[in-house]
């Protein structure tokens, strides 16, 4: 069957089929039904205010650090400290917020983009959504016993090994590790499927939004990066708790190995934070530019790329390890390369931005800041690349100034920018623009207050990680520069909190469209109701809300009775079959916390795998057993 | 609601037990991500390897390898019942249900037992030295994976068996075909390396 035979006019009893999709869709009450939510909003909405709560701690854990730092010999935290909060803010920051937050825009955006009504999977989604709970609070369980990871965010052996680092720490950092490789692969694995297989009928995949293309590119990488750090968390852990010698050195172990696969996780890792981000940025300059953008296929290549030169990259990182030249020399020329996807996309926006009629709003205001400090920091990234420069910078302020340029510029900013653009959407009501406006312009000013002193001080051979200096180092101006400029990153997070509180309560009413922006989202109320549209919609274009009115098509059909909804071909998005979503469970959390129950037990004591295998196969049984009457019917 | 342009689906299947199906897909994510950690692995066992002078590590056996050949046959062959089932699943042929999923669980339980059997014949285990760790990681990983999947298979069995299925039921017996065939072709590879490694790769002989 094809769409276009298909298409008639019709006239559909809309109110007859909202009420049956309102009880349909409707949430289990009580805090037992808040639990066993499955829709992607709710999912979404909690991913992202738990990792915007991680934001903060992060925040905090760097404000305390340039306290620290702001003079010479200052006391204000101890060595030990100031090396639980170095790792604890960068795994934070990686793991808990950057990640997660992405993850949690795309759960509640793509499914509206694409046209559908829930994610592929929607108890998986929750399922993943406790086991990255459980990990939060695993970690921050050690930070507040006193048992805080200080080793680094990337826990090289051997000084994270048994040998250097006894006590537990290390072992909560390893398995906090564990939960969110599960909560991320649960999360790929449906979006992956999503988009794959629940697109809007006629959505074929040269009319797929930009957003959903960056989506599907960070799934992927999520899907064969993850088990990378998979093995070098597990290497690790065994290491210490069941005596395996993977990176013990004294038994034919590889500490060197562990970097290696560390890498080919953890360079991909940037790009699974940074790919969504350009995402957004496509997304908010078309409909703040109010124009089509310019070389769609060049930035959807370009975009997979990236996502491919992203794990030919990692060797980078170890630049100061005894690698042969010629193998060095291979990762800098590949380094280089991502500079050319980078740069392409750049352009595109560029070149839209100049011929559309853009509206300077909050939004974009932070997409002109993303540019600006993405491209600053894209530069020290090429810098980088170069191996003596890299030799000479190694584990210096410089390399702190390049990455939170290439990831607070390429990720944060165009986050706040998604926050701007898509706050009405989820709430209903606008964002303050002129606090906006503050909000972006403190931001930027903190930003670049904070970040630039620092490549001056890595030029100088101001290392990183250490708790104080000495005052004949001359370091004491920048550093204090730098303490402002992080005070002052805080005051715009303040003015960012202060904004949503205030908007949420007495934004103006947006409508459906406020932006008049293209993409299906756009379509649904605001905020969207459980089942986000009355009728599927078809699509016939790339930007189908710049379609005229009369020519949009509607899908009639699926039942509204039960979480119906329609599974359309990979390529072409034809129509194939319907789709009965599973609906409300306490399933998924019960199995998050057996789950959790192994983990967590394993870090003390090895049988724990196998007890909390038994019980999270039980678990899973009872989550499948089929309940009656069982749908669907067999025709 | 005024007239508009509408596409009626109502025509189309409440179901689908194919590689069409969402599930299908996701089965196949899994497959993803579990051949991506093996190959790490692989690779990780080979890197290991040509960083030592001697291999296997002195004291270490050479493991059998007629019991984990042998083995192979029940453990390839466990896929014509995996193959049997979800074909009946897409008929609704339960006998044939029936029948797939017990060759397989049988058949697949066979080639476990020669597996553990082979297991105590090792002279060296993870804390040993590197090989131990590489060799149990292998045998550790895939074998939870795979009585995992089994007792999926077992569930299964039950609910065709006592009648409590329905077209969902179906689809995962055939969509449980997907890991199952992948369990079975990542075991090769795993097989030529962890026993014919020393012999390939080794140091003497």
């Amino acid at each position: 069957m094809t769409a276009s035979q298909d298409i008639y006019p019709q006239t559909p009893n809309l109110a007859h089929d909202v009420d049956q999709l309102e009880r349909s869709w409707r949430h289990p009450r009580g805090i037992f039904g808040w639990f066993s939510y499955t829709t992607h909003q709710a999912i979404g909405m909690r991913y992202i205010i738990t990792a915007f709560i991680m934001l903060l701690a992060g925040g905090v854990e760097a404000l305390l650090m340039r306290t620290q730092l702001m003079h010479a010999n200052n006391g204000f935290l101890s060595a030990d400290r100031y090396n639980e909060l170095f790792t604890t803010h960068g795994t934070t920051m990686m793991f808990l917020f950057a990640v997660p937050m992405m993850e949690g825009m795309a759960i509640y955006l793509v499914p509206l983009m694409c046209g559908t009504r829930n994610v592929a999977f929607p108890r998986l989604n929750a399922f993943g959504y406790w086991i990255f709970v459980v990990g939060v609070l695993f970690l921050y369980w050690g930070v507040f016993t006193n048992a805080a990871p200080d080793m680094g965010w990337f826990a090289y052996p051997p000084l994270s090994g048994p040998q250097f680092t006894p006590g537990k720490r290390t072992d909560y950092w390893a398995q906090m590790i564990t939960f969110t490789e599960v909560s991320a692969l649960c999360v790929a694995s449906e979006l992956i499927v999503t988009i794959s297989k629940m697109r809007a009928p006629g959505m074929s995949l040269n009319r797929m939004p930009l957003y959903v293309w960056s989506i599907l590119t960070q799934s992927f990488m999520v899907i064969f990066a993850m088990p990378a750090i998979v093995l070098a968390s597990s290497y690790l852990l065994s290491d210490r708790t069941v005596a395996t010698h993977f990176v013990n050195p004294a038994e034919g172990g590889d500490p060197l190995l562990y970097q290696h696969i560390f890498w080919f996780f953890g360079h991909p890792e940037v790009y699974i934070i940074f790919i969504p981000a350009l995402g957004f940025v496509s997304a908010i300059v078309v409909a703040h530019a109010r124009r089509e953008i310019v070389g769609y296929t060049a930035m959807v290549l370009s975009q997979i790329a990236n996502g491919f030169i992203a794990f030919g990259l990692w060797v980078h990182h170890m630049f100061a390890t005894d690698l042969p030249q010629i193998g060095a020399a291979y990762f800098t020329a590949s380094s280089m390369m991502i500079a050319i996807t980078s740069g392409v996309q750049i352009f595109c926006w560029i070149a839209t931005l100049w011929s559309g009629r853009p509206r300077l709003t909050t939004a974009l205001h932070f997409v002109y800041g993303f540019i600006a400090i993405f491209v600053l920091g894209g530069l020290s990234g090429v810098v980088l690349a170069s191996i003596p420069l890299d030799l000479q910078v190694h584990d210096t302020f410089f390399v702190v100034a390049h990455f939170h340029y290439v990831l607070i510029g390429g990720a944060v900013f165009p986050l706040f920018g998604a926050f701007y653009h898509w706050f009405p959407k989820m709430t209903g009501r606008m964002m303050n623009e002129r606090l906006g406006r503050l909000n972006f312009w403190v931001l930027f000013i903190g930003f670049n207050l904070t970040f630039f002193p620092m490549h001056i001080l890595g030029l100088k051979g101001m290392p990183r990680r250490v708790y104080t200096y000495s005052p004949e180092m001359g370091w004491d101006q920048l550093n204090f520069l730098a303490t402002v400029g992080a005070w002052v990153i805080a005051v715009g997070g303040l003015l960012f909190i202060a904004n949503v509180l205030w908007s949420r309560k007495k934004g103006a009413i947006a409508g459906n469209n406020p932006w008049d922006a293209d993409s299906l989202e756009w379509a649904a109320a605001s905020p969207p109701p459980n089942y986000n549209f009355e009728y599927l919609p078809a699509v016939t274009s790339r930007y189908p809300l710049w379609v005229p009115g009369a020519d949009r098509t509607f899908v009639t059909g699926t039942r509204s009775d039960r979480r119906e909804v329609l599974v359309t071909t990979l390529m072409d998005a034809e129509p194939h079959h319907r789709y009965i979503l599973p609906g409300p469970s306490i399933w998924p959390l019960v199995a998050g916390i057996c789950v959790s129950i192994g983990f967590v037990g394993s870090v003390f004591n090895a049988w724990y795998v196998t007890w909390g295998a038994i019980i999270s196969g039980l678990a899973l049984i009872a989550w499948f057993w089929p309940k009656r009457p069982l749908e669907p019917a067999d025709e | 609601m005024s007239e508009v342009r509408t596409l009626d689906v109502s025509g189309l299947k409440q179901y689908e037990i194919s590689n069409q199906a969402p599930l299908w897909w996701g089965q196949l994510m899994i497959v993803f991500i579990e051949g991506t950690m093996f190959a790490i692995l692989i690779a990780a066992y080979f890197y290991t390897r040509l960083r030592m002078d001697v291999w296997p590590p002195p004291g270490d056996q050479y493991p059998h390898l007629l019991l984990p050949s042998v083995a192979l046959i029940p453990l390839v062959l466990s896929c014509l019942g995996t193959y049997w089932a979800g074909d009946s699943a897409k008929k609704n042929d339960r006998a044939g249900m029936l029948g797939g999923l017990g060759l397989n669980l049988v058949l697949a339980g066979i080639a476990l037992a020669m597996r553990i059997v082979e297991w105590h014949s090792l002279n060296f285990n993870w804390m040993t030295d590197i090989q131990g760790s590489y060799v149990w990681a292998f045998l550790g990983l895939h074998t939870f994976d795979y009585i995992g999947d089994l007792v999926f298979t077992a569930v299964l069995f039950v609910l065709i068996a006592i009648g409590r299925y329905g077209p969902k039921q179906r689809q995962g017996v055939y969509v449980d075909s997907v890991v199952w065939y992948f369990l079975v072709a990542i075991w090769i590879p795993i097989y030529v390396v962890i026993y014919w490694g020393p012999v390939i790769v080794g140091t003497q002989q």
